[in-house]
């Protein structure tokens, strides 16, 4: 059993990535309520942005035009996603409309190994700037972008628990959450709403694949699909509450990465958030899998 | 029913006669004869000519196309019968073949009965996941699929497949030379074991044929139809659902042995997360209610990346264009191209009628 000494630097290097996974749980949760859509295509958009903002730092454009580019694209391809196909399956099973996201994800996912061909054992790494300073805590090792990863994700999710409840646009999503239809018939642009949705959850797919990128790996496979580790936060919060895919996120991104100095269990850590999102999902089943609900407030 | 031309006289003769029949069996119409006609001299030139008229290369695909079609089979039965999305057939797949590699290198069994035990097991680990898992919403269970599936792939990098070493794994991560798995003694060859798969497959289609004929495939309709509704009327609905998750577990599990067989080696590169939701697409898009459908998922998923590759073409295009596919299913053609395409056909075939008519207005009718 490995001291504590060596547990150390995986608690910071967790936090970091928990926070993270708490920025992007938090914009899938906030999408979901809004449009009844799980934006499984989160990982790629993400992926894909800082993709492109690695071929513009490689072209010597400067870090911060790199970064904006990312998250612009993630942005956008969001966007138009939301707005091309968001209205064609608005009145179909959630069901549907996740297996339409993961179309997305495939045309994304064949783009990025088409024009970022991995084959030839090629590895692409994406440093930030803030990876240089940092500072001790004890003995262990703190970079400014693992400080940055975790205030972001603590900031987003105190942001938009106020946002949702304080604030007119977020109102409106939550009242399209409990009722799409009656809340069209209050007078609330929702179509208008959506795009917000949309739009939001975007960037937050683009800032999270700039901090995983630099994180984790530059990797296409490896970015996509860790959008299941935000996505188990979110399903341990049943696709309902920020404030419990923020812990969920934060527990997930801690367990995975303390995992990592036990010898035994080290090379099963990647299973952790498919081991925690499974045994929530059986947890809600017991609670709630009704064949008849209407509202996404009780999903 | 009411004996026809039957005077109120001989009423009390006729009734007691009919009766003491015995009701004759309805005689398959002339439609039904000529399809099965097809059907069969279709197999029977894919089972003797095609592997002539082949490269070896292409009989190598055609019979993961096999494999495949039986895969897609699987999934077709979950999501095109009863309304079910499993996002982890891939790794239900990689289960069959773990174990009928197991099997083969532990044993001497002979290959139909080492099939039908990797069927077997995987439909028993199938049910056992079926059994907490289908009590969740269709979302959730796609979901909780996608995330027992992306488990086992960890779990899948770090035990390897067996290779003949010892004990349970049956992995040898040490040695050099690697024994490959086993073939059935009469299906060595390459284009005899392509035949070897397409009978297993023909016996899958033939299994799931008879469910669909059967109260299995009316209860699933019914349930797919609306469940509260077959619940009213009275069907056990979460028996059946439980049924079609155990036979599409025991279809992709022999498929798994199948593939094990084909490949000889298997490594766990080989069974990616990603696969079972481009196997979604491939589903979706050759039309997850129909039979033809599945061989249609198996051509789209095995052949016709051979086929780019053998053109210079690289095989993403082919994940853009399931993408794709998945987004035009789900938005215009939810029965995909299996139900769509004699549609277009018909239509073409209408266009070019109501076209030659127009050519020959002398010869038709009232104009």
């Amino acid at each position: 059993m490995p001291s504590w000494q060596d547990f150390e630097p995986f608690i910071v290097s967790g936090l970091a990535l928990g926070g993270v996974y708490a920025l992007s749980g938090v914009g899938m949760v906030v999408l979901y309520q809004a449009t009844g859509v799980v934006y499984l295509a989160f990982g790629a958009v993400g992926a894909m942005g800082a993709l492109i903002a690695w071929s513009l730092i490689n072209a010597h454009a400067p870090g911060w035009v790199g970064w904006l580019v990312c998250v612009a694209f993630a942005a956008l391809v969001t966007l138009a996603y939301g707005m091309v196909f968001g209205p064609a399956l608005a009145k179909r099973d959630p069901l549907v409309k996740a297996v339409a996201t993961l179309g997305l994800t495939l045309v994304l996912f064949g783009l990025m190994d088409l024009l970022w061909t991995t084959s030839g054992g090629q590895s692409r790494a994406i440093t930030l700037p803030t990876d240089n300073g940092g500072f001790m805590i004890g003995q262990i090792q703190v970079t400014w972008t693992q400080v940055i990863s975790l205030a972001l994700g603590i900031v987003i999710t105190v942001v938009t628990v106020v946002f949702l409840r304080l604030t007119k646009l977020g109102t409106a999503m939550r009242a399209m959450a409990n009722d799409r239809e009656i809340t069209a018939t209050l007078g609330v642009p929702v179509r208008r709403v959506e795009a917000a949705a949309w739009l939001g959850c975007g960037i937050l797919a683009g800032l999270a694949g700039v901090l995983l990128a630099d994180l984790v790996a530059l990797d296409a496979t490896t970015l996509t699909f860790l959008v299941i580790s935000s996505l188990a936060a979110a399903l341990i919060a049943r696709l309902r509450s920020i404030t419990i895919t923020f812990a969920a996120a934060i527990v997930i991104g801690l367990v995975h990465d303390l995992l990592t100095p036990i010898q035994s269990l080290s090379n099963y850590r990647d299973a952790t958030p498919f081991v925690l999102a499974a045994i929530a999902l059986l947890a809600l089943s017991s609670g709630g899998g009704q064949v008849l609900t209407r509202s996404r407030e009780e999903a | 029913m009411a004996a026809s031309g039957g005077s109120a006289a001989a009423d009390t003769e006729v009734p007691a006669t009919r009766a003491r029949q015995r009701p004759t069996l309805p005689r398959p119409g002339t439609g039904t004869l000529v399809r099965a006609a097809v059907i069969a001299a279709l197999l029977l030139f894919v089972l003797f000519a095609l592997p002539q008229l082949m490269s070896l290369y292409y009989v190598d695909a055609m019979t993961q196309v096999a494999v495949w079609s039986m895969a897609a089979l699987g999934l077709g039965v979950l999501v095109g019968r009863v309304g079910l999305v499993s996002l982890g057939q891939v790794a239900v797949l990689a289960i069959g073949a773990w174990v009928a590699a197991r099997l083969l290198f532990a044993t001497a069994q002979p290959y139909p009965l080492v099939l039908l035990e990797a069927g077997l097991i995987t439909m028993l680990l199938g049910t056992l996941i079926g059994l907490p898992a289908l009590r969740l919403r269709g979302l959730y269970l796609a979901l909780i699929t996608l995330m027992l599936a992306g488990a086992l792939t960890v779990v899948l990098a770090t035990t390897n497949f067996p290779n003949g070493g010892p004990g349970f794994l049956g992995y040898n991560g040490s040695q050099v030379h690697i024994p490959p798995i086993r073939r059935p003694s009469i299906a060595a060859s390459d284009p005899a074991y392509f035949r070897y798969a397409v009978v297993v497959a023909v016996l899958m289609f033939l299994l799931v044929f008879a469910h669909i004929r059967t109260r299995p495939g009316r209860a699933w309709a019914a349930v797919r139809q609306s469940e509260p509704a077959a619940l009213a009327a009275g069907i056990n609905t979460w028996f059946y659902k439980l049924w079609a998750f155990a036979l599409a577990s025991f279809i992709t599990g022999v498929a798994g042995g199948v593939l094990a067989g084909a490949n000889h080696y298997l490594y766990s590169l080989n069974f990616p997360t990603y696969y079972s939701i481009t196997l979604l697409a491939v589903v979706l898009m050759g039309g997850a209610y129909s039979l033809w459908g599945a061989v249609i998922a198996g051509l789209l998923w095995a052949l016709l990346p051979s086929l780019l590759q053998n053109w210079g073409v690289s095989a993403d295009w082919l994940t853009i264009l399931f993408g794709v596919g998945v987004l035009q299913v789900l938005t215009t053609a939810p029965r995909g191209l299996a139900d769509q395409v004699p549609k277009d056909l018909a239509r073409l075939g209408r266009a070019a009628r109501g076209l030659a008519r127009k050519r020959a207005p002398s010869e038709s009718s009232a104009g």
